[in-house]
């Protein structure tokens, strides 16, 4: 069931729904929480309570240990929607199938948008943080010396190959997510979960970069990224391993301009000592010859 | 990519980034490092051309004081994980062409360019002192120690414009209005680019 709701009755139904699943009579307000409960960096559901369902009650609108907010609500219900997504595709139809495991109305849904673009910006950020961590666990071994430090060719590899792989239960239906990221009403929101991700691998391998660098390198490594992704697209070979030898490919093609441009450079400072070294050369002779 | 290693290090430098009012803080390192930057140049430009002369050496002096501050902040850029202003390239050659120019126009030139771009650099340096005060001095007791400090010897540096007959050099006002101006539109255009 599809739920067009227009913006404005979304919070009214949103209560509704809640209304309908638990018997609460308590309006609830969700706007006061969102300053005490988000937490911007903090992108998992609150612990659970006991069991699937939610416990809304308090006293007099008062919270309570498991008051929760509209984020968080819907942080849970989009979690909870990314099982269906393979069979039902990035929609409405997962969103309320996922709201229903949390014993939710199907009404639900009407909090998103029809297109199922917080679903997937929901899942884009879910995966980064989850890469952002394993990124910082790895660290850690190596900061205590348990793991050997990656060059940085491998280290790139990798860690494009981990954030891809987070793809792979949904790969079916990522084209279709791609197209929608690209909605102008989406770009600057995934635009943003892109660098920041970028961002952060550039981080974890220990980029220092405080010049022009810093903006070679991150929009270097965004090509790699995007291609890799849109290679993985069209590759049927068995777990992906054609999609990874071109990543290692261009990894190392990026390696080599980096390693190209520093000989251009110096062969073009060779060049111009000699030239200088020539030109004086040549003055003295004019200089002497004209003197005799 | 740059030859790998150079450049790259474990990233063991670290700050608590929690709690920290991220937007104020990114603005604040990205236009003073920028502003380092371009005061490198600056002194870079004057001693291409002042180099040999008499006011050699107290250029030579002033300039190695803003390589140190350059350090500084690329490391607390490294700390706090900030971008740089993309407008680098551009300050690398407007910096250099400021103090070579102002350095043609002789040895008082080069001082009244050194008292302009200080000045703007110590008020607005005293301009963040003030917002991060304002915030919480406890929090920022390390940045605002830096700045402080920082602030201190461009105020020296100013002195030492004075000192040398900056106030001599020829069309001073004009000179000094538009070199502070230019110093007003390259910290707007840093804080946001």
């Amino acid at each position: 069931v599809r739920c067009q709701l227009s913006p404005p009755q979304r919070p009214l139904q949103a209560s509704a729904v809640l209304r309908v699943s638990d018997g609460q009579k308590e309006p609830w307000a969700a706007s006061s929480q969102q300053q005490l409960d988000s937490h911007p960096a903090d992108h998992h559901p609150e612990r659970e309570p006991q069991g699937p369902r939610p416990s809304y009650t308090g006293q007099g609108g008062q919270e309570s240990e498991d008051y929760e907010s509209e984020e968080q609500l819907q942080h849970r219900i989009l979690t909870a929607a990314l099982e269906f997504v393979p069979e039902h595709g990035w929609t409405a139809e997962a969103i309320a199938e996922g709201a229903k495991t949390l014993g939710l109305s199907v009404a639900a849904a009407g909090m998103f948008h029809s297109d199922g673009s917080e679903l997937i910006l929901h899942f884009v950020s879910q995966c980064n943080t989850k890469l952002s961590e394993l990124l910082e666990q790895e660290q850690k071994l190596v900061q205590l010396g348990e793991a050997e430090k990656k060059p940085t060719d491998q280290f790139l590899r990798d860690a494009v190959e981990t954030r891809l792989r987070m793809l792979i239960p949904y790969i079916d239906k990522w084209p279709q997510a791609l197209s929608i990221l690209l909605l102008p009403h989406n770009i600057p929101n995934s635009l943003s979960l892109l660098t920041s991700m970028i961002d952060d691998i550039w981080h974890y391998a220990g980029d220092q970069s405080t010049d022009f660098n810093w903006y070679t390198r991150r929009a270097v490594l965004t090509g790699i990224y995007n291609t890799t992704e849109l290679v993985m697209m069209q590759d049927s070979s068995p777990d992906f391993e054609d999609t990874w030898r071109f990543l290692e490919n261009r990894v190392a093609d990026a390696m080599n301009m980096g390693n190209t441009a520093s000989q251009v450079q110096s062969t073009g400072e060779a060049l111009v000592q000699g030239l200088m070294g020539a030109a004086v050369t040549v003055s003295k002779a004019e200089t002497s010859r004209a003197a005799r | 990519l740059p030859a790998a290693g150079d450049s790259l290090r474990l990233c063991s430098t670290r700050v608590r980034l929690e709690g920290i009012n991220r937007p104020v803080v990114d603005r604040i390192i990205r236009v003073d490092h920028a502003g380092e930057y371009g005061a490198n140049r600056i002194y870079a430009g004057q001693m291409a051309v002042l180099g040999r002369s008499s006011v050699g050496p107290i250029i030579q002096q002033m300039w190695n004081q803003e390589k140190e501050h350059l350090k500084k902040f690329n490391e607390l850029m490294v700390a706090y994980r900030v971008r740089p202003t993309a407008l680098l390239p551009f300050w690398n050659v407007a910096g250099f062409v400021l103090g070579a120019g102002s350095a043609l126009l002789g040895k008082k030139g080069a001082m009244a360019c050194t008292v302009a771009v200080e000045e703007s650099i110590s008020n607005h340096y005293n301009s963040q002192i003030r917002t991060l005060m304002e915030q919480d001095p406890e929090k920022y007791k390390e940045l605002l120690q830096i700045i402080k400090q920082f602030r201190d010897d461009e105020l020296e540096h100013h002195d030492i414009g004075l000192e040398h007959d900056a106030e001599a050099a020829p069309a001073y006002s004009v000179l000094k209005t538009a070199i502070q101006i230019g110093c007003k539109a390259a910290i707007f255009l840093s804080e946001r680019i």
